[in-house]
C-alpha cells in the first residue's frame, strides 16, 4: 500500500499553465512527471473522439559512435516488431533461438573478417573457408526460420490497425527520436499499454530481415535520390568532427550491426529521464495520470546517458564537393549556425525565412522570378528539427538552376543576397511581414492534435521544458534589423561555407 | 519483516495487475460520433457553397472544387489546364500585379494555392480570421479576374519545360509516368505534358480555357473555420455576386479502355534498384464491387504491415522498404497496380513473390480472420475522415463533385459493415487481372536476377525528352 501510495504522491504534479498563441487563443497544458523522471504533457480538446500519442526519445542517430552507425534507425524500426507479449506465442522459446542466431552471426562476422587473410596467406584454403560462412548462413537462415514457428508477424500494427490508428508511425532524428500515432479516444488504455509494453519490454524479432529492410531504405532513400545523395555529399563536407556529419547510415556498418549494439543503445538512451510524451485531444488528464503511473511508473530510472562532447571546429575556408550523377544539375550550399539555445538561434530563424519563405522571400523573388536562373530554391536548416537543434547545426540553401544557366551564376545570384542582408538593414515592412507569418505558423501549429502534440514534446524534449515553444516565439519576435546584419556578417562568410555541386553524368572514362 | 512482505505483495500485484492484459486482448466499443453537418446552399449565380462554423482556433480555411481538370486540355496542348491553374496564382489578379498579390499574402501568412488534377481543378486559401476580408478578395479575383501577366505566363511556361528535362532525374518520377502512359495509352489519363506540348500554348489558350470552366456553376466551395454563416454570405454576396455563368458547355470525355499489351516495359537507368510497377485498368469509382475490393485488396496489399506483399516481400524476405497494391479508383476508370522498389539483383524475384501472392489471393481468397481485421481497420479508422472541420467539408464537397449523395460517407461505412467473405474473394477473382498486366520495371538490366523476357515481351521505353 504505501508503495503505491508513494508512486501517487510521487508525481510532481506542476500548476496547468496556458500556451499562448496571438493575442486570444490559448491551450491549457497540463504537466506531470512520474518518480522515474518520465514526463507527460497532455492538452484536453474534446472537438472530435479521437487523440494523438507522440513519444519523444532523446535517442537519435547523432549518439551512435564509429562503427555503429545505423543503431539508432534499425533500433527504430525493431521497435515496431511488438514486444515480449506482442508478436509472439511464447517469447521464451523465441528468446532461446535469437541467442543462438546471435552466435552464429558472431561467428560469421569473425569469419568475414579472416577471409582477407586467408586469402592473402592461405589461398588454397580459401574455398573451404567460403564455404564454412555459406554453411554458417545457411544455419542462420534456419535459425530465422525455426523462429518465424514463434512469431505473430506485424502483431503490434495490426493491433493499432484494426484499433483504427491513423498517422502510425515513427522518425529517427539526429538528436531524437519519435514514436507517434492517433487513435480513437476510447483507446487511451490501448496506447497505453501497446508503448509501454515496447519501451520497457522490446523484443528485437526478425532482426536480420529487417536489417536488410534498412539497406532497401537507403538504397531508395539516399542512393538513387539525386536531391538526397548530393545533400549526403554536401553534410559529410560541412562537418569534419561532428556526428551531424553523417546524413544517413552506411550500408558497410548497416550489415554488421547487431542486436547487442541495439541492445546497448537501448539500455543507455531509452530511459524514463530522457523521454518526453504529449498526449492531445479528446481524453481527460486524470485518466491519463492514472494510466501513466499504471504502465510506465514501473520503468526503471537509469544512468543519465552520456553528452555528445564534439563540437564541430571552425571552418577554415571554403569546401566544395562534386557528385557525378544521372540527373540535371542543382547546387547544395552550407553555412555552420548555432544550435538552438544561442542568442544568434532566433536570428537564424529570421533570416531563413527572409531568404525561404514564400513567393516574396529574397531568394525565390530574386533568382526564380526577377532574374530567372533558377526554377526552384530553398533556404533551411539541417537537421533542422522545427524548434532548433541541440548542438551547431548548418544553414542550407538548394538551387535548381534553368536550362542553361550555369551553377557560377547561380551561386554568385545567391552569394548577393546573402552579402545584401550584411550590407543593408531589412526594412519595417519586411520584418513585419515575418513576425506576422510567425504568429501564423505558432496558431496553425495548435490546429491539430498532432501537431500540438508533436511542437510540446520536441519542446520539452529540447529544452527540458515545454514553455520554450512560447519564449522562443518571443525571442523571435524581439529581433532587430539591426541583429540580422550583425549575424548575417558574421556567418555568411567565404570560409565558412561548404558547396556540393551535381554534376550531369558523363558515360565513359577519363576525358 | 512482516511490514516488507507486505510492502512486496502490493508491488507483485500491481505489477500483475499493469501486465495483466494482452494488448491483443483488449476490446473497445466503436466510437459513437455524429460529425457535425455542415451548412450546404446554392447562390442566385449557381455555385454551391458548404459550411462549417468552428471558434477554436482563429483561422478560416477555403476550397473551391472547379468542375475541369487535365483531362480537357486540348489535342496536342497538354498542359494547359495546370498552366491556368498556376497563373491564377502566380500571374496577377484583380487590380492587383503578380507582385502585389505574392506581398499582400505573404505579408499576412496567408496561402493560396491553385491546382488542375487530372480530374478536378481546386483552389485552397487559408488565412488568420483577422484577415479574412482581404485574403478572401484576393482568392475571388484569382478565380474572377485573373490577370495572366504576359511576362509571368512566359515564365511559367519555360520553367514548366525545364522540368520537363528533369522528368528522368528521379527513378520513382519515371515508374509512375511510364505506368500512366502504358496502361492508359490513347487517353488523357495517360497523357503527360512535352515540350512540344507546352510550345504550343498560347496566352489566348490560357485565357478561353480559364473562362470555358472556372465558372460559378461548375464551382463547389467548401468553408470552416472562425465565422458565422452571416459573415460568410455577406462575404460571398461582397465577392461573388457579380460572377456570371460562362454558358460553355463541357464535353464529357470518355471512360478509358485497354489498349496497351500485356508484357514489360522497361525504362533504363543507372540505378542500383530496380523499380517495379505492374498492374492493369481497374474499376471506376461506383462500382458497387469497391467494398468488398478495398478490404480484399486491404489484406493484399494496401493494408500496411498487415498485407500479404508487406508481410511476404518485406517482413519475411527483406526485399523492399516499400512493397503494396493499390486499387486506384478514378472517375473515367481506375487501376489496380502493384509495386516494389528492391535491389536490382532481386528484381525478377520480387516480381516473382509478387505475382504469386496476387495468384495465390485471386485462387483461394483471402481468410476470414484476415478480412475482419481489414473490415475493423477501415471502419475504426473512419473517424479520421472528420476529425477537422476542413476535412468535413472538403469531403462533402467532394461528394457532390463526384455526383454522389452527400451522406455517402455514412453509407460506406454501412457498405464496408455489409461486406462478407464470399464478396471479397469473388472480386479477387474478378478484378485481379494477374495474366495481362503491364510490367514497368526501370533499373539497369545488366544488374538483374534474371532476364526481362521472363515475364514477358519487352518493350523499351525511350528515355528520349519530347
Amino acid at each position: 500500500m504505501r508503495q503505491i501510495l508513494k508512486l501517487l504522491t510521487g508525481i510532481i504534479l506542476l500548476l496547468p499553465a496556458v500556451l499562448f498563441a496571438g493575442e486570444d487563443l490559448q491551450f491549457p497544458v497540463e504537466e506531470f512527471t512520474l518518480d522515474n523522471g518520465i514526463t507527460f504533457l497532455v492538452v484536453e480538446r474534446h472537438t472530435a473522439p479521437v487523440f494523438s500519442g507522440y513519444i519523444c526519445v532523446g535517442a537519435g542517430s547523432a549518439c551512435e559512435r564509429i562503427g555503429d552507425i545505423g543503431t539508432a534507425h534499425l533500433l527504430e524500426h525493431m521497435m515496431f516488431k511488438g514486444s515480449q507479449e506482442v508478436g509472439t506465442t511464447d517469447y521464451e522459446a523465441e528468446k532461446e533461438l535469437m541467442i543462438k542466431e546471435d552466435s552464429v552471426w558472431a561467428k560469421i562476422d569473425e569469419a568475414m573478417q579472416r577471409t582477407r587473410y586467408i586469402r592473402l596467406n592461405e589461398p588454397d584454403k580459401l574455398e573451404g573457408h567460403l564455404q564454412y560462412i555459406a554453411d554458417l548462413e545457411a544455419i542462420l537462415d534456419s535459425l530465422s526460420a525455426a523462429g518465424s514457428k514463434y512469431v505473430v508477424q506485424n502483431e503490434f500494427d495490426q493491433i493499432y490497425s484494426r484499433n483504427g490508428a491513423a498517422q502510425f508511425n515513427a522518425t529517427t532524428g539526429y538528436d531524437f527520436t519519435y514514436y507517434y500515432v492517433s487513435l480513437p479516444a476510447n483507446r487511451l488504455e490501448l496506447w497505453f499499454n501497446m508503448e509501454a509494453g515496447r519501451l520497457l519490454k522490446p523484443a528485437f524479432r526478425e532482426f536480420f530481415t529487417e536489417r536488410d529492410v534498412v539497406s532497401e531504405e537507403r538504397r531508395q532513400s539516399v542512393e538513387n535520390s539525386p536531391d538526397a545523395k548530393l545533400f549526403e555529399q554536401l553534410i559529410g563536407t560541412a562537418f569534419i568532427a561532428h556526428p551531424y556529419q553523417i546524413f544517413w547510415e552506411w550500408q558497410s556498418e548497416e550489415n554488421n550491426l547487431t542486436r547487442d549494439d541495439l541492445q546497448r543503445f537501448f539500455d543507455s538512451y531509452y530511459i524514463p529521464q530522457n523521454i518526453s510524451v504529449a498526449i492531445v485531444g479528446d481524453i481527460t488528464l486524470d485518466e491519463v495520470k492514472e494510466m501513466a503511473e499504471k504502465y510506465f511508473g514501473r520503468m526503471p530510472r537509469g544512468n543519465e546517458p552520456e553528452p555528445i562532447y564534439t563540437v564541430e571546429p571552425v571552418q577554415p575556408g571554403e569546401r566544395r564537393v562534386t557528385l557525378e550523377f544521372d540527373a540535371n544539375p542543382a547546387v547544395s550550399i552550407a553555412y555552420h549556425k548555432t544550435s538552438f539555445d544561442d542568442p544568434e538561434e532566433p536570428v537564424f530563424s529570421i533570416i531563413e525565412r527572409l531568404l525561404g519563405e514564400g513567393r516574396t522571400s529574397r531568394l525565390y523573388k530574386s533568382l526564380v522570378l526577377d532574374q530567372q536562373l533558377c526554377l526552384d530554391v530553398s533556404a533551411y536548416t539541417f537537421p533542422g528539427n522545427n524548434l532548433g537543434d541541440l548542438h551547431n547545426n548548418v544553414f542550407c540553401i538548394d538551387a535548381y538552376p534553368k536550362e542553361g544557366v550555369s551553377i557560377d551564376r547561380v551561386e554568385k545570384a545567391v552569394y548577393e543576397e546573402l552579402g545584401r542582408l550584411a550590407s543593408e538593414p531589412v526594412e519595417e515592412n519586411e520584418l513585419t511581414k515575418i513576425k506576422n507569418n510567425i504568429d501564423a505558423d505558432f496558431i496553425w501549429g495548435a490546429y491539430s492534435n498532432m501537431g500540438l502534440a508533436k511542437n510540446l514534446a520536441r519542446a520539452h524534449r529540447l529544452a527540458h521544458n515545454w514553455r520554450f515553444l512560447s519564449t522562443a516565439r518571443d525571442k523571435l519576435l524581439a529581433v532587430t534589423a539591426d541583429d540580422i546584419m550583425t549575424t548575417a556578417a558574421k556567418y555568411f562568410t567565404k570560409e565558412n561555407r561548404t558547396v556540393a555541386i551535381l554534376v550531369p553524368k558523363e558515360k565513359g572514362g577519363e576525358q | 519483516m512482516k511490514k516488507m512482505i507486505l510492502i512486496s505483495f502490493y508491488m507483485i500485484l500491481a505489477a500483475l495487475t499493469a501486465l495483466a492484459i494482452n494488448p491483443r486482448d483488449m476490446s473497445f466499443s466503436p466510437i459513437d460520433f455524429d460529425a457535425p453537418e455542415p451548412e450546404r446552399w446554392v447562390t442566385d449565380n449557381g455555385m454551391t457553397i458548404f459550411f462549417l462554423e468552428d471558434h477554436q482556433l482563429p483561422v478560416v480555411t477555403a476550397t473551391m472544387l472547379i468542375r475541369g481538370g487535365q483531362v480537357y486540355d486540348p489535342a496536342g496542348k497538354s498542359g494547359l489546364a495546370e498552366i491556368t491553374a498556376a497563373l491564377l496564382r502566380s500571374g496577377g489578379a484583380g487590380d492587383r500585379t503578380p507582385d502585389q498579390v505574392d506581398a499582400a499574402l505573404d505579408f499576412v501568412g496567408a496561402n493560396i494555392s491553385s491546382n488542375a488534377s487530372k480530374d478536378a481543378l481546386t483552389v485552397d486559401m487559408s488565412t488568420l480570421k483577422k484577415d479574412l476580408d482581404t485574403v478572401f478578395g484576393i482568392f475571388t479575383d484569382m478565380l474572377i479576374r485573373p490577370m495572366f501577366d504576359s511576362a509571368k505566363t512566359a515564365l511559367e511556361i519555360s520553367n514548366r519545360k525545364d522540368r520537363i528535362l528533369r522528368q528522368n532525374d528521379d527513378p520513382e518520377s519515371i515508374t509512375r509516368r511510364v505506368y500512366y502512359e502504358t496502361v492508359y495509352q490513347g487517353h488523357p489519363y495517360g497523357l503527360y505534358p512535352t515540350l512540344a506540348s507546352m510550345g504550343n500554348i498560347s496566352r489566348n489558350d490560357i485565357f478561353s480555357f480559364h473562362k470555358k470552366f472556372y465558372s460559378p456553376g461548375n464551382c463547389i466551395l467548401a468553408v470552416a473555420g472562425d465565422m458565422t454563416i452571416d459573415e460568410l454570405n455577406s462575404l460571398v454576396g461582397k465577392y461573388f455576386s457579380g460572377w456570371k455563368q460562362s454558358g460553355e458547355k463541357i464535353e464529357p470525355v470518355a471512360n478509358a479502355e485497354i489498349k496497351y499489351r500485356p508484357g514489360v516495359y522497361y525504362a533504363c537507368k543507372d540505378i542500383n534498384q530496380a523499380h517495379i510497377r505492374f498492374g492493369h485498368l481497374g474499376m471506376d469509382m461506383k462500382n458497387p464491387d469497391r467494398f468488398a475490393m478495398e478490404i480484399m485488396n486491404y489484406c493484399l496489399g494496401s493494408g500496411g504491415f498487415m498485407s500479404r506483399l508487406t508481410k511476404q516481400v518485406r517482413t519475411s524476405s527483406g526485399l523492399a522498404y516499400s512493397v503494396g497494391s493499390y486499387n486506384y479508383l478514378r472517375p473515367l476508370g481506375g487501376t489496380y497496380f502493384s509495386y516494389c522498389l528492391t535491389r536490382a539483383d532481386a528484381m525478377a524475384q520480387a516480381t516473382t513473390m509478387m505475382m504469386d501472392i496476387i495468384r495465390e489471393v485471386k485462387k483461394n481468397g483471402i481468410t476470414a480472420e484476415e478480412m475482419e481485421i481489414a473490415r475493423d481497420a477501415v471502419i475504426n479508422s473512419s473517424v479520421f475522415e472528420y476529425d477537422t472541420p476542413s476535412k468535413i467539408v472538403t469531403a462533402k464537397a467532394r461528394l457532390e463533385y463526384l455526383g454522389f449523395p452527400l451522406d455517402q460517407m455514412e453509407k460506406n461505412i454501412e457498405n464496408y459493415k455489409a461486406v462478407t467473405l464470399e464478396e471479397c474473394n469473388r472480386a479477387a477473382q474478378k478484378y485481379l487481372d494477374i495474366d495481362n498486366v503491364a510490367i514497368i520495371i526501370t533499373g539497369n538490366k545488366e544488374l538483374f536476377d534474371k532476364p526481362l523476357e521472363t515475364f514477358g515481351p519487352v518493350t523499351e521505353v525511350s528515355m528520349e525528352i519530347k
